[in-house]
């Protein structure tokens, strides 16, 4: 709290950096949310991967959700949603968690852009990201955020305490270490969008064949300086074979 | 001001006289006007502001009275009336300029300082037991992609963006001579020049030691204050330019 404070509503003037502009009535006590019944969360499992090339980023995810790993409670669950004009983030972890970061993201970034007459940057967006993962009311959740800004393409993880890195490929969620496994000797910064896609989608497969919490198709955004364009495929070869 | 009602809407809590008209707001302009006059003025490579101290006895420390303030590694505001009112909004925009940072990892733009400032500046236009701010800020700085701006503040809490403007007492005269002198492709030694022409239309003795000069340069994005030799080195030169002019 700053010592400079509203005179028509008493609130901070200034604004807390790590809190959403628009944040009321969010579960501020990590220990109340900690003490949820795990077994009923809803969580995404998941692999998820980024990959960021000269031409464009390419994210993809499975689409299985479960409770505990254990049992799939839904099919068809699209992990990746349109945040920004040219970005995209990742649904991992808690599903309520995800879904709030992800809305609340997508204001974040719409208020600053008619407010500052120009689209966030990536590093902006990751850093508030962060920030708000860290700091803020968002449960257990471990996404990718991707797109492209002045800079060119960029993608980052965020960690559930606000760790926030960028890499040229990455990967979150149950099947990380079988996604890896397909992109570690296969990345390549040159390679074509369309070779980012396929070798993303390879490696989404690879992990829903051994990974519990990872399957039942594959979702992937491909942002490029037009746009986003995402598309889900209940088997992965149609989203190879679609290019 | 003969309106017999004018005094039920003359103090207090700001609130419309019948003809529209916000009292306080303009009693803080008038406030504004009591203080000597700082200047503004935008270049091709960086943004100049200029303040002229006004130094009531010569037993005061010139460098107490603070016109010129930095707000972050690539924004500086002059000020002019109430110097404590000054000090309040100048606090504000600092921490403003640091929330950016904390919440975006990027340097605030100067638009989007200039209309935090005015947003905060207008909520004491509007609320009870409150006064507007007697002061005016002229806010100059580089944006992120080394775009030179300069934004004015005023107590209605109205931001308005500047080629070259004055603010404080005479600042009529000193915009009309900016208005007639400015030109869009000074560099910032020669927006040096112009902002202390300008001072010198309300002050012809200007002593380099009551002068503060600040520039922000769009190439390196920082703020620097200059020395009070490099403030006689120009003076200098006007003297010696301005008579050959006449």
């Amino acid at each position: 709290m700053s010592r400079f404070t509203d005179p028509l509503t008493g609130a901070d003037a200034v604004g807390d950096p790590t809190a959403p502009e628009l944040a009321s009535g969010f579960e501020t006590d990590s220990n109340a949310a900690q003490d949820r019944d795990e077994g009923a969360v809803n969580k995404t499992g998941t692999t998820t991967i980024g990959i960021a090339t000269e031409e464009g980023v390419v994210v993809a995810t499975d689409m299985r959700a479960s409770l505990g790993g254990r049992f799939v409670s839904n099919k068809s669950v699209q992990k990746v949603e349109q945040i920004h004009p040219t970005g995209v983030l990742t649904l991992v972890g808690s599903v309520g968690g995800a879904q709030s970061f992800i809305r609340t993201l997508r204001s974040e970034a719409e208020l600053y852009e008619v407010r500052k007459g120009e689209p966030m940057s990536m590093h902006a967006l990751a850093t508030l990201a962060g920030n708000f993962a860290r700091g803020g009311p968002f449960f257990a959740i471990n996404p990718i955020l991707g797109g492209i800004d002045e800079d060119g393409g960029h993608v980052y993880s965020i960690d559930p305490a606000g760790g926030v890195m960028e890499d040229d490929y990455t990967v979150t969620g149950s099947g990380m270490q079988l996604a890896h496994g397909t992109l570690e000797g296969q990345y390549d910064r040159e390679m074509s969008l369309a070779d980012a896609r396929d070798l993303a989608v390879r490696a989404i497969e690879a992990a829903t064949e051994r990974d519990t919490g990872s399957g039942n198709g594959v979702y992937v955004a491909e942002v490029t300086e037009e746009g986003v364009d995402i598309e889900g495929f209940d088997e992965t070869d149609d989203a190879v074979a679609s290019r | 001001m003969q309106d017999q009602n004018q005094q039920a809407y003359d103090r207090g809590m700001t609130i419309f006289s019948p003809d529209g008209r916000l009292y306080q707001v303009e009693y803080a302009r008038e406030a504004i006007k009591r203080g000597t006059a700082s200047v503004g003025v935008r270049t091709a490579d960086g943004v100049v502001l200029a303040a002229d101290r006004q130094v009531r006895s010569p037993l005061v420390e010139e460098q107490s009275i603070e016109k010129l303030h930095r707000i972050d590694d690539h924004i500086a505001v002059a000020s002019a009336g109430h110097v404590a009112d000054a000090r309040q909004l100048v606090d504000f925009a600092r921490e403003q300029a640091q929330v950016n940072r904390l919440r975006y990892d990027e340097p605030i733009g100067v638009e989007a300082l200039a209309k935090e400032v005015t947003d905060y500046i207008q909520r004491y236009t509007q609320s009870g037991g409150v006064r507007p701010f007697g002061v005016a800020l002229a806010m100059g700085g580089v944006d992120p992609d080394g775009t030179p701006k300069l934004f004015e503040t005023d107590p209605s809490g109205t931001p308005y963006e500047w080629k070259a403007t004055a603010i404080g007492g005479e600042r009529e005269t000193l915009q009309g001579f900016l208005e007639d002198e400015y030109r869009g492709d000074l560099d910032l030694d020669a927006g040096v020049s112009l902002a202390l022409r300008a001072l010198a239309q309300s002050n012809e003795d200007i002593d380099p030691g009551a002068v503060e000069v600040t520039v922000i340069d769009s190439e390196t994005h920082s703020v620097r204050s200059l020395d009070a030799e490099e403030i006689a080195s120009h003076l200098d030169e006007l003297d010696t330019g301005g008579e050959a002019d006449e």
